[in-house]
């Protein structure tokens, strides 16, 4: 009635508020007594709709311009204190309705809530970049439907930024700083921290090696699934060499970064006290099997941390330290283009590392180190020269290559095992358009987790599925202090690509692998720990016990 | 358009039992208003008597339960007799007296000026007050601890920063628009020192009596412009003629000779929000979410991250809808020359570049605020209102002429604008809870995120839906008023 006077004309404003009433009751979640509320939601709506009804929609709709000029809209003044009335009676009449509705029809039929569906069950086994990426999609891919559950099974509970590994065993950065928890990361997965013994591609089920910590779970836990990410990642492989694997260091995990960076310390405390010329020096020579991106790295880092921490220990000269590193190839850095390469060579010299290339390690005892054209006295060798597929794997019945990883279609599924996909370290991909094999790097196990993402969807939905497709972007190693090398790849020039290297390139890595580290918090952790390390000399702190 | 998840549709008020004493004291804190309104007014004791005992009345037995705090009572007391004298004065009793023309009928609302004033100084804020004290001794809020040293020590900060910024800004420019209506001083010193007293004094009553009720920053702005419209007829119009033995005039030709002060009062309100909500936020980070046994799932920073492109996006939907709007008005010429060619090209890309930088600010300011579309449009139409008094009336002049314009007639010539501000605000608030309502169906499957996106949405029962008629009401109809 308030919007027919006003209006001039009674079913006008019938019209206006029936569609009015209707938006107004879609929009507002109704809740019980909520009269004065509405009451004064109402009437403040009515404001805003005498502008738009009023003073613009009804002049325009009979062909005039809006009426908003200070004149005419202090002329529809009337229209205000209608529309205000109008909007406090509509607030007051729905919520009446609404109770009305709801005691004489019952109340609002329930929507069947996500734990009484039958869901479908994805689960992701590991933890690294291929594995919480394909989380992180999938979370993305499926959003708010809640017809399926994520699960991701780990034996570690944190996401381990492998590129920045070796600055903490050299000192740099704080060990938690580089690892983001994965509970904290995700949203809607369900994370597993366990270690699985079996998978069981019949029944459609992952055993999980019992928690032998607790008495109470000792029994092995059984996940059912519907489709099944295998992200396993690789392990170091020694090559059949028994006492290499002894006595070497691996160079995967943040533990064992953690071992390298104490069991160096610990090498200069006891060099320190040794009268023993010869025995000093084999305690402070530090070998590195393999020259690829993880041994240069960490050779770079452990030749920095070393000589910085010499000052420490006055006993101790420059003369008695050695950082090797032993490579079976005629060059290191095979991943780079042949000149990078050697200025990474040269720069890594001029600072003190020495080069066995052409050199294959063939055994190892306490205290030295056996290579095929001779030996070294250390008591201290990291093995970084050879990577295989988890173990895990050679008990599945199904296709692989020569390396062990399994052999999977351009969509990232497994031959002949619908609903079972395989991404990163442990997968043998070739790209849809090359035709080439996918390098195991993190750069590659990333886009194959958004490609797998939506074909796992695609799958679930009946659509067809996308073939795995992507360029390399380049690589990049720093190779000492402030020093590093990079190659990037020109978008739309095939095979051609940029290089950098020195402090430019070194200000590249930093900026590109800190912008990749997932999470704000440890972004900033991270950067403050290089500001701590421009001004204050690395910490010699030995934080566990080897002994 | 409800999301139609059951788990942020659960929010039903029990049902109230009838309270006599709730009525009796609104009966007679309105019998008192009513009579001391007609003193003023210098009208019929009786009729005064009389309604002030019917708005008490109902506002006891419909009201009270709402009444909560001070603030909250405050709150819903200003917005219940705004209602009533547009109900009343403005809407029945023309009708009754039959003035025909719509002139006419605007005349008539701005002779019952007066009458709002004594509605809103004499019934809504006595009552609501009063309603809201006692409703603070009832113990419903136990959940919701109160902090007096937080309140008191980051109101009186806020106020302090308040007046500072505003203090600085009125010396420089010699107006005082805080202190509107107020005999001056003798000196200039003096006179800022008033104003000064008068910004604390607000900021410092902010924290006590809405510490419960500011949630985020956009709120709080909410909060700081109902608070100090009210200001405004509390104290240039009423207190400082009181104070400085001048006769009362609560007539709409004293409003428009004051609506500088009003926009002025408008401006202070906003900083002190923003700046309650800022401290406030940070005192709650140091001293309360600092405590490992209230930490949350997700960090701050990619919350604000995703807020800030969310916003970006409904700032470039708001603005594309009201680019119409602004170039019928003439607003998007004035913006970019017109001497230039391509001025109106210009001027629609800078539009759009400010909307999606004020949609940020949306975005920044009013996440967390709604648990349904039609509460976020709500909000969006007060941000409307709100950057209708920091853009066109307060920056861009500032910015095309160096000087400010906040009298009734640069007001009203900037009306027009005023239109394409609702419907910006509208639009920014309508795309933003779309984006961050896909994102938060995400984060209610995982219970950790669910609860405590639960408990930041705002719940049933605070005094927002007031607080949007009396902001937005007087917002929009003062200019028009005054004009």
């Amino acid at each position: 009635m308030a919007l027919g006077t006003t209006l001039g004309h009674p079913l006008l404003g019938v019209l206006w508020g029936v569609v009015v009433g209707a938006i107004y009751s879609a929009s507002l979640k109704p809740t019980r007594h909520a009269y004065v509320d509405n009451l004064m939601t109402g009437a403040a709506l009515g404001i805003p709709l005498w502008g738009l009804i009023s003073v613009i929609a009804i002049p325009l709709l009979s062909g005039q311009t809006p009426e908003w000029s200070a004149e005419q809209m202090r002329a529809h003044f009337p229209a205000l204190v209608s529309w205000v009335l109008y909007g406090a009676s509509l607030g007051l009449i729905i919520q009446g309705l609404t109770e009305s509705a709801e005691r004489i029809l019952g109340p609002e039929v329930e929507v069947e809530s996500p734990a009484q569906q039958e869901k479908k069950r994805i689960v992701i086994l590991g933890g690294g970049f291929a594995g919480m990426r394909t989380a992180e999609c999938l979370e993305k891919q499926f959003e708010g439907d809640s017809a399926v559950s994520i699960i991701l099974v780990s034996d570690t509970n944190a996401l381990l930024f492998t590129p920045m590994l070796a600055e903490v065993a050299g000192s740099s950065l704080e060990p938690s700083h580089i690892s983001t928890p994965l509970r904290s990361s995700l949203h809607r997965t369900e994370f597993i921290r366990g270690r699985v013994s079996k998978i069981d591609l019949e029944t459609r089920r992952v055993i999980l090696d019992p928690d032998h910590a607790s008495r109470e779970s000792a029994a092995p836990r059984e996940v059912p699934y519907d489709q099944l990410v295998l992200a396993l990642g690789s392990v170091s492989n020694y090559l059949g060499m028994v006492n290499i694997e002894r006595l070497a260091f691996n160079f995967k995990s943040l533990l064992d970064a953690i071992r390298i960076r104490n069991h160096v310390i610990e090498m200069f405390e006891r060099a320190d006290r040794e009268p023993d010329s010869a025995l000093r020096r084999t305690l402070l020579t530090f070998v590195i099997a393999g020259g690829g991106f993880a041994g240069v790295e960490l050779a770079g880092a452990l030749n920095d941390f070393a000589h910085g921490i010499l000052a420490d220990y006055p006993n101790l000269a420059p003369g008695d330290l050695s950082v090797v590193l032993v490579h079976s190839r005629d060059r290191i850095l095979p991943e780079l283009s042949e000149s990078l390469a050697r200025y990474a060579q040269e720069r890594m010299e001029a600072r003190g590392v020495t080069f066995r290339l052409n050199t294959r390690l063939t055994d190892a005892h306490p205290g030295v180190v056996v290579l095929s054209d001779g030996e070294i006295c250390a008591q201290t060798l990291v093995w970084t020269a050879g990577t295989g597929p988890n173990p895990l794997l050679k008990s599945l019945p199904v296709e692989k290559d020569k390396r062990g990883a399994l052999v999977v279609e351009n969509s990232l599924g497994l031959r002949g095992n619908p609903g079972v996909w395989a991404l990163g370290d442990c997968a043998a991909l070739v790209d849809a358009k090359s035709g080439k094999p996918c390098p195991p790097t993190a750069q590659f196990a990333l886009r194959e987790a958004e490609v797998l993402a939506k074909n796992i969807r695609a799958e679930l939905q009946g659509r067809p599925k996308r073939s795995f497709h992507f360029n390399s972007l380049g690589a990049l190693c720093v190779v000492g202090h402030q020093t590093a090398c990079a190659e990037l790849a020109i978008p739309f020039m095939r095979n051609k690509s940029v290089r950098f290297s020195g402090l430019f390139a070194w200000v590249m890595w930093r900026g590109i692998y800190l912008a990749k580290l997932p999470g704000l918090e440890r972004k900033i952790r991270v950067l403050v720990d290089w500001t701590i390390e421009l001004f204050f000399p690395r910490d010699i702190v030995q934080t566990i016990d080897l002994q | 358009m409800s999301s139609g998840l059951k788990v942020t549709a659960q929010v039903n008020e029990p049902a109230r039992s009838f309270n006599w004493i709730d009525a009796l004291l609104g009966l007679a804190v309105g019998a008192a208003g009513g009579a001391l309104g007609s003193v003023l007014l210098t009208s019929s004791l009786v009729s005064g008597t009389v309604l002030g005992c019917l708005f008490g009345l109902a506002f006891g037995l419909f009201f009270a339960h709402r009444a909560t705090s001070s603030g909250a009572g405050l709150i819903w007391g200003l917005g219940a007799a705004f209602l009533l004298w547009l109900v009343l004065p403005a809407g029945i009793l023309p009708l009754l007296i039959g003035s025909g023309h719509s002139m006419a009928k605007l005349a008539d609302a701005r002779d019952q000026f007066p009458e709002l004033v004594a509605y809103l100084i004499c019934l809504g804020m006595p009552v609501g007050v009063a309603l809201g004290v006692r409703g603070s001794f009832r113990g419903k809020l136990k959940n919701q601890p109160f902090h007096w040293w937080r309140a008191i020590m980051v109101g009186g900060f806020s106020g302090v920063l308040g007046g500072m910024i505003f203090a600085r800004w009125s010396v420089a420019g010699d107006f005082f628009p805080l202190i509107g209506g107020l005999a001056e001083p003798h000196s200039r010193i003096a006179t800022a020192a008033v104003e000064f007293g008068v910004a604390m004094f607000i900021g410092s009553s902010f924290g006590l009596l809405f510490q419960r009720d500011v949630r985020g920053y956009g709120s709080s702005m909410g909060w700081g412009l109902g608070f100090a419209i009210f200001w405004w007829f509390m104290g240039p119009l009423t207190l400082f003629p009181l104070a400085s033995r001048a006769p009362l005039d609560w007539s709409a030709d004293q409003g428009s000779d004051l609506f500088g002060s009003l926009v002025g009062h408008i401006l202070y309100g906003l900083i002190l929000g923003i700046a309650y909500a800022t401290i406030d936020r940070f005192w709650v980070k140091l001293f309360i979410e600092s405590d490992p046994l209230n930490r949350e799932p997700e960090g701050p920073g990619l919350l604000v991250l995703r807020s800030l492109s969310w916003g970006a996006l409904a700032g470039l939907a708001g603005g594309a809808v009201s680019s119409p709007v602004m170039v019928a008005t003439g607003v998007l010429p004035k913006i970019a020359g017109l001497d230039s060619p391509f001025s109106v090209f210009r001027a629609l890309l800078l539009h759009l570049l400010v909307s999606a930088f004020i949609g940020m600010t949306f975005g920044l300011l009013f996440r967390h605020e709604s648990s349904s579309i039609g509460l976020g449009v709500m909000w969006g139409w007060l941000f409307g209102v709100i950057w209708w008094y920091l853009g066109p009336m307060t920056f861009l002049p500032l910015l095309l002429t160096g000087e400010i314009d906040w009298r009734a007639s640069a007001a009203s010539a900037l009306l027009p604008s005023l239109m394409a501000h609702l419907i910006y605000g509208a639009t920014t608030a309508l795309a933003f809870l779309l984006l961050e309502n896909r994102y938060t169906r995400r984060l209610l499957l995982d219970p950790r995120t669910a609860a405590r996106e639960l408990r930041r949405v705002r719940p049933v029962g605070t005094p927002a839906p007031a607080l949007w008629l009396f902001a937005l009401g007087m917002g929009v109809l003062l200019p028009i008023l005054l004009g």
